[in-house]
C-alpha cells in the first residue's frame, strides 16, 4: 500500500507556500488518493489496477485578485512553484469584488483513524469477493462489474490559520448479471469499509433479477405508476442536488427551486437532507474552502427549506457558508454532495401491493437534464424492469425511456421505503436513498 | 515552437522513466510490460459579465505500468518516478495480474505490432501557453462586454482552455515513443433569464466551445468577438419563442449537433471492447455484433463514417496509440453498411484482425481503453442552404444541450439550444427547448442529405466518459449538417 501522507507532513510541505511574499492570502488544498480496482466481465477478471496520485491546489489572493495553480509534485518546491504560478496569474486579472476572503479559523472534528484494512485491501481480497459474486450466477449467466477499494486524505491550510485534515476510505462493488434470453440484473454495495460489502449477497441479488427478467416484453410508453428501487431513486435525488440545491443557481434564478423557499415542492413524506457527518455516509467533515459542513434540511416534509452555500454565494445571499464549497476556482458554485432522502414506513413489497398497473424499476441509465428550470430529466431503465398488475409483479418488460420532471415525481410520491441505501449515480457521487412509490411517471419512448 | 514544458525548465528523461518501468516490471515477473511516463499541463480561463470567474493551471506527471503475467493484465500507476517507487509500482502491477488468476479465463493474446522508435509533436503554430494571460483575458472580457450590450442578456460568459500532454511509451517489444499533443479552444455563451425561463446560446459550440488539436491560432480563427452580439440576441429571442412542437417531422441538424449524434450512436456502438462485453456493467454493450461486419445496413447509402487518428486538428489525433500502434484510418460505415469496429491489441484477435490503434488512457494514471479517435461523417454534397431550400416543411436544430442513449446504443434522445421552423425552403421563426428522439438504425437510415466539404467542421469533444474507474477522453468528430425524415421532435 502507498503510505498515507498525514497532517504533519502536509503542513510541512505547504509551509513555504503559505509564506509566499507579495501576496495577501494563500490557501493550500491537498487531495491524496490511492485506490485499486478489480474489474470483471463475462465472469472473468479482465482489469486489475492500482493507482496513487496527489493533487496540491494553491489559491493566491493579491489585491483582491485571485489565481489558482495545481500540481502533483507534492514537495515544498512543488508547492512553492505552484504558488508562484498562481501569483503570476493575479497580475493578469482584475480584482474580484465578490471574493469573500479565505475561510477563518473554525473547529473541525478530530478525524477518525484511517481504516487500514480497507485502505490496504489486496488484489487477492478483491478477487475473492468477485469470485463470490460469480459463484452466485446460475447456468448461462455471466457477471460483470467492478470492486474498488481505496482511501483519500483531504487537507486544507490557509493564511487565516484554518487547518483541516481528514482521511477516509471507501469500498464500492457494482454487479450486472446477464442471463439467457435477455435477462439482466443489477446490484451494488457501497460502504465506508470493506466490511460493508458482501459479494455473495450482491451476486445473488443481481442473478435473481437476471433470472426473473428473461424474455422481457415490449410495453407501450405512457404514464405509469412506478416503484423505484434505491438505485433508481438516487438518480432523481442526485440530479435534484445538481440542478436544484446549489446556492449559485438558486440565487441566479437557474434552479428549479429558485423563489420557492418555504413552498411545498414535494409530497409531505419527502425529506431530503445533506449531512456529511452522518456515519452512514462517506466523506470529509469540511468543504474545499475549509468550512465545516453543516447538516442541511434541504426539503423537510415536502417543503423547500434551504440551499447549499459556499463562502461566495453565502456573501451574495446575505447568509453564511453551509460548508458546500468545491475546489477553487469554481465557476459552477456550491453543491451538496452527501444527500440523503430520509426513509419512510413502506416496504417494497407493500409498494408493489399498492400498485394497480405500473412498473418496478431497478435503476436508470445515462440520465441527463432536458430542462433544468422544469427539473425535467431523461434516461433509460436498465437491468431489471418489471410490469406490476393488481399488486403483483407479472413479468419483465423491455427497457423504456423516461422523460420526467423530478419535482413532479416527488410531488406524486405516495410511499417511501423503510430502508435507505448508499447508491452511486452514473455521473455523480454517492447518495443514501430508499425505494419510492410514485403514482405518475412518464415514459416517452 | 510548441513543445512540452518540463519542471523548472530542465530536460526530463521522461522516456527513460518509461524504459526503467518496463525493466522493473520484467524483473518483477511480467511476461509482457509497457509503460507510459507522461506529463499533462492545462490552463483554463472563465469570464462572466466582464469579471474573472476562474483562472487556473494544472500540471500532473507520473508513470503507469501495464503487465501481462500468465495471460492476465495488471496495472499500477504512481506520481513518483524515483527508482524505488517504480520498482514498488511494477511489483504491484504484477501482483494485480497474479490475483486475477483466481477466476478462470482465456489468456490474453495480443495482436502483433511492429515496435518503433519515434518522436512526434501534434500541430501547433502558436504555443498557447506562451500567449500572455492579459491577451487571453482581454479577449474574453471584450466578448462578454459585447454580449452584455444586448438588452435582455442576463449572463455573458467566455472560456478558453489549453491542454498539452506528453506521453513517453516503452514496451518489452522494444517500442520507444515520445509524443506530444497540444489542444486549444474556447467559446462564448449568452444566458437570458425571465419569467421562469432560462435560455442559452453558445458559439461556436456548447460545453466549452470548440477545441482542436492546434495552438492559439485556432482561438484566433474562432471569431468569438464578431459573433458575440448575434449569440446574445438569439438567447434573448428564445425567451419569447414558441416551444418546439411534439410532432413527427423532417429534421435538419447543424454540424455541431451532428457531432454528438455521431459520437453517441455510432462511435460508442463500434467500440470492440463494448461489443465483447468488457464495459457491460457501466457504459454498456452494443447492438452491433461481429457478424454484422459487411452486412448491417446501419444507415442510408449517403452515410459513410470513418475513424481517423491521423486527421489534422482532431482531439483524437496522434501518431501512436497507448499500445504503440500507429495511427489508423478505418472505415466504419461505407455507403451506410457497417464495416469495422475500433479495436485494441487484445480485442482485435477475437474477430481475426490486428489492432487498428484506438487504445488510449486518461493520462499516465489510467489503464488504456478503446476510445474513439476522430470518428467523422464523410461530407456529402451541397450546402446547408441547399438542404434547407430543399425542405418543404421541417425543423432545423442547432447546438447540443442534452443527450441520453441506452446501454446498447439504440434508443436516444437529444436536446438542442435552438431550432427554427422550415417552411417552403426558408428558415422561419425560432423554437425554444427543441428535442428529438429516435432508434439508431431507423434514424440513420432516414438520412437523405449530408452537406458537402465546405460545411464540414472537425469538432472536439473533450469529455467523453468511459471505464471503471471513470476516465475522460478527448475525441474528435468531423461533421457536416444533415437531414433526416420522419423523426419525432418535441419530446418533453
Amino acid at each position: 500500500m502507498p503510505g498515507a501522507i498525514g497532517r504533519d507532513a502536509f503542513l510541512e510541505i505547504v509551509g513555504p507556500a503559505l509564506e509566499l511574499d507579495r501576496v495577501d492570502g494563500v490557501e493550500a488544498l491537498l487531495l491524496h488518493s490511492w485506490s485499486a480496482n478489480t474489474r470483471f466481465a463475462s465472469s472473468q477478471i479482465h482489469q486489475s489496477t492500482a493507482r496513487e496520485d496527489t493533487s496540491l491546489r494553491i489559491r493566491i489572493v493579491r489585491d483582491g485578485r485571485i489565481g489558482v495553480a495545481e500540481t502533483n509534485e507534492v514537495t515544498r518546491d512543488g508547492a512553492v512553484a505552484a504558488a508562484r504560478s498562481a501569483r503570476e496569474m493575479t497580475d493578469a486579472v482584475g480584482s474580484d469584488p465578490a471574493f469573500p476572503g479565505l475561510a477563518p479559523v473554525a473547529p473541525i472534528p478530530e478525524p477518525a483513524p484511517l481504516d487500514t484494512t480497507t485502505a490496504e485491501a489486496s488484489p487477492a481480497y478483491r478477487a475473492e469477493t468477485v469470485a463470490a459474486v460469480v459463484d452466485r450466477c446460475g447456468a448461462g449467466m455471466h457477471a460483470a462489474g467492478a470492486y474498488e477499494t481505496g482511501a483519500i486524505e483531504l487537507g486544507l491550510a490557509n493564511t487565516e490559520g484554518q487547518v483541516c485534515w481528514a482521511p477516509h476510505t471507501q469500498a464500492a462493488l457494482n454487479v450486472v448479471v446477464t442471463g439467457p434470453n435477455g435477462g439482466s440484473g443489477f446490484a451494488e454495495a457501497i460502504a465506508p469499509g470493506i466490511d460493508g460489502v458482501d459479494g455473495a449477497a450482491a451476486g445473488a441479488r443481481a442473478a435473481g433479477k437476471a433470472g426473473a427478467s428473461a424474455d422481457p416484453q415490449p410495453i407501450d410508453p405512457g404514464t405509469y405508476e412506478v416503484v423505484l428501487e434505491p438505485a433508481a431513486t438516487s438518480t432523481l435525488v442526485d440530479f435534484l442536488g445538481f440542478i436544484g440545491f446549489g446556492g449559485r443557481s438558486l440565487l441566479e434564478g437557474e434552479s428549479c427551486l429558485s423563489g420557492k423557499k418555504d413552498t411545498q415542492v414535494a409530497a409531505p413524506s419527502i425529506s431530503i437532507v445533506d449531512d456529511a457527518t452522518d456515519p452512514g455516509t462517506i466523506g470529509a467533515p469540511f468543504d474545499f474552502e475549509g468550512v465545516p459542513k453543516r447538516k442541511l434540511d434541504l426539503i423537510r416534509d415536502g417543503v423547500f427549506r434551504q440551499g447549499a452555500y459556499d463562502r461566495r454565494t453565502a456573501k451574495q445571499a446575505g447568509t453564511v457558508s453551509t460548508g458546500h464549497g468545491l475546489p477553487a476556482p469554481n465557476p459552477d458554485g456550491p453543491l451538496p454532495l452527501h444527500l440523503c432522502l430520509e426513509p419512510g414506513s413502506s416496504t417494497v413489497e407493500e409498494m408493489i401491493a399498492a400498485t394497480e398497473r405500473g412498473l418496478l424499476v431497478t435503476r436508470f441509465h445515462y440520465t441527463n437534464v432536458v430542462n433544468a428550470i422544469a427539473s425535467t430529466i431523461t434516461g433509460m431503465t436498465r437491468d431489471g424492469t418489471f410490469l406490476i398488475e393488481n399488486g403483483r409483479v407479472v413479468g419483465p418488460v423491455a427497457n423504456l425511456r423516461f422523460t420526467q420532471s423530478i419535482l413532479e415525481a416527488l410531488r406524486d410520491t405516495s410511499l417511501v421505503g423503510t430502508r435507505a441505501e448508499l447508491s452511486g449515480e452514473f455521473f455523480f457521487g454517492v447518495s443514501r436513498v430508499p425505494a419510492l412509490k410514485i403514482d405518475r411517471f412518464t415514459f416517452s419512448s | 515552437m510548441c513543445r512540452s514544458r518540463l519542471r523548472d525548465g530542465e530536460e526530463e528523461p521522461v522516456l527513460d522513466v518509461a524504459k526503467r518501468a518496463v525493466d522493473a516490471a520484467t524483473a518483477a515477473g511480467a511476461d509482457y510490460a509497457d509503460a507510459r511516463a507522461g506529463r499533462d499541463e492545462t490552463e483554463s480561463l472563465t469570464v462572466r459579465n466582464q469579471e474573472m470567474e476562474g483562472i487556473d493551471r494544472l500540471t500532473s506527471s507520473g508513470v503507469g505500468i501495464r503487465v501481462l503475467v500468465a495471460g492476465r493484465w495488471g496495472f499500477a500507476a504512481t506520481a513518483r518516478t524515483d527508482a524505488e517507487e517504480i520498482e514498488r509500482a511494477a511489483a504491484l502491477a504484477v501482483e494485480q495480474a497474479r490475483a486475477a488468476s483466481l477466476l478462470p479465463a482465456d489468456p490474453v493474446e495480443l495482436s502483433p505490432v511492429e515496435p518503433v522508435t519515434d518522436h512526434w509533436h501534434g500541430p501547433c503554430q502558436e504555443d498557447p501557453f506562451d500567449v500572455p494571460l492579459e491577451e487571453k483575458v482581454a479577449l474574453l472580457m471584450e466578448a462578454s462586454r459585447r454580449m452584455q450590450q444586448v438588452r435582455g442578456t442576463t449572463f455573458a460568459s467566455g472560456v478558453l482552455d489549453f491542454y498539452r500532454r506528453r506521453t513517453c511509451f516503452a514496451s518489452t517489444d522494444g517500442a520507444a515513443i515520445d509524443q506530444t499533443v497540444t489542444h486549444s479552444g474556447g467559446g462564448i455563451e449568452a444566458t437570458a433569464i425571465a419569467d421562469g425561463q432560462v435560455q442559452r446560446r453558445s458559439f461556436p459550440n456548447s460545453f466549452r466551445g470548440h477545441l482542436a488539436g492546434a495552438g492559439y491560432e485556432h482561438v484566433r480563427s474562432l471569431g468569438l468577438l464578431s459573433e458575440s452580439e448575434r449569440t446574445a440576441h438569439e438567447a434573448v429571442d428564445l425567451l419569447t419563442a414558441p416551444s418546439c412542437p411534439d410532432e413527427v417531422t423532417t429534421l435538419v441538424l447543424d454540424s455541431g449537433q451532428m457531432e454528438l449524434q455521431v459520437h453517441e450512436s455510432v462511435g460508442h456502438a463500434v467500440e470492440l471492447d463494448r461489443v465483447l462485453g468488457m464495459e457491460a456493467a457501466y457504459a454498456g454493450t452494443s447492438f452491433v455484433s461481429p457478424g454484422d461486419r459487411g452486412r448491417l445496413r446501419y444507415a442510408s447509402p449517403l452515410v459513410s463514417i470513418t475513424a481517423d487518428a491521423s486527421l489534422r486538428g482532431g482531439l483524437g489525433s496522434f501518431a501512436y496509440d497507448d499500445e504503440g500502434v500507429a495511427a489508423h484510418r478505418t472505415p466504419i460505415l461505407v455507403d451506410g453498411v457497417f464495416q469495422e469496429f475500433i479495436s485494441s491489441r487484445e480485442t482485435a484477435p477475437a474477430i481475426g484482425e490486428a489492432s487498428n490503434g484506438t487504445m488510449r488512457a486518461d493520462g499516465w494514471s489510467n489503464l488504456p481503453l478503446i476510445r474513439m479517435t476522430n470518428i467523422s461523417l464523410e461530407p456529402g454534397q451541397g450546402s446547408l442552404a441547399d438542404i434547407i431550400g430543399d425542405t418543404k416543411d421541417g425543423i432545423y436544430m442547432a447546438t447540443n444541450k442534452s443527450w441520453s442513449i441506452d446501454d446498447k446504443r439504440v434508443n436516444f434522445q437529444f436536446g438542442c439550444e435552438i431550432a427554427w421552423r422550415i417552411r417552403n425552403g426558408v428558415i422561419a421563426e425560432p423554437l425554444r427547448d427543441p428535442t428529438y428522439a429516435g432508434i439508431t438504425t431507423e434514424f440513420w437510415n432516414s438520412c437523405d442529405a449530408v452537406a458537402g466539404p465546405e460545411e464540414w467542421t472537425v469538432w472536439g469533444t473533450p469529455n467523453c466518459g468511459k471505464g471503471q474507474p471513470g476516465q475522460v477522453a478527448r475525441v474528435g468528430h468531423g461533421t457536416s449538417p444533415a437531414r433526416f425524415r420522419n423523426v419525432r421532435a418535441g419530446v418533453r
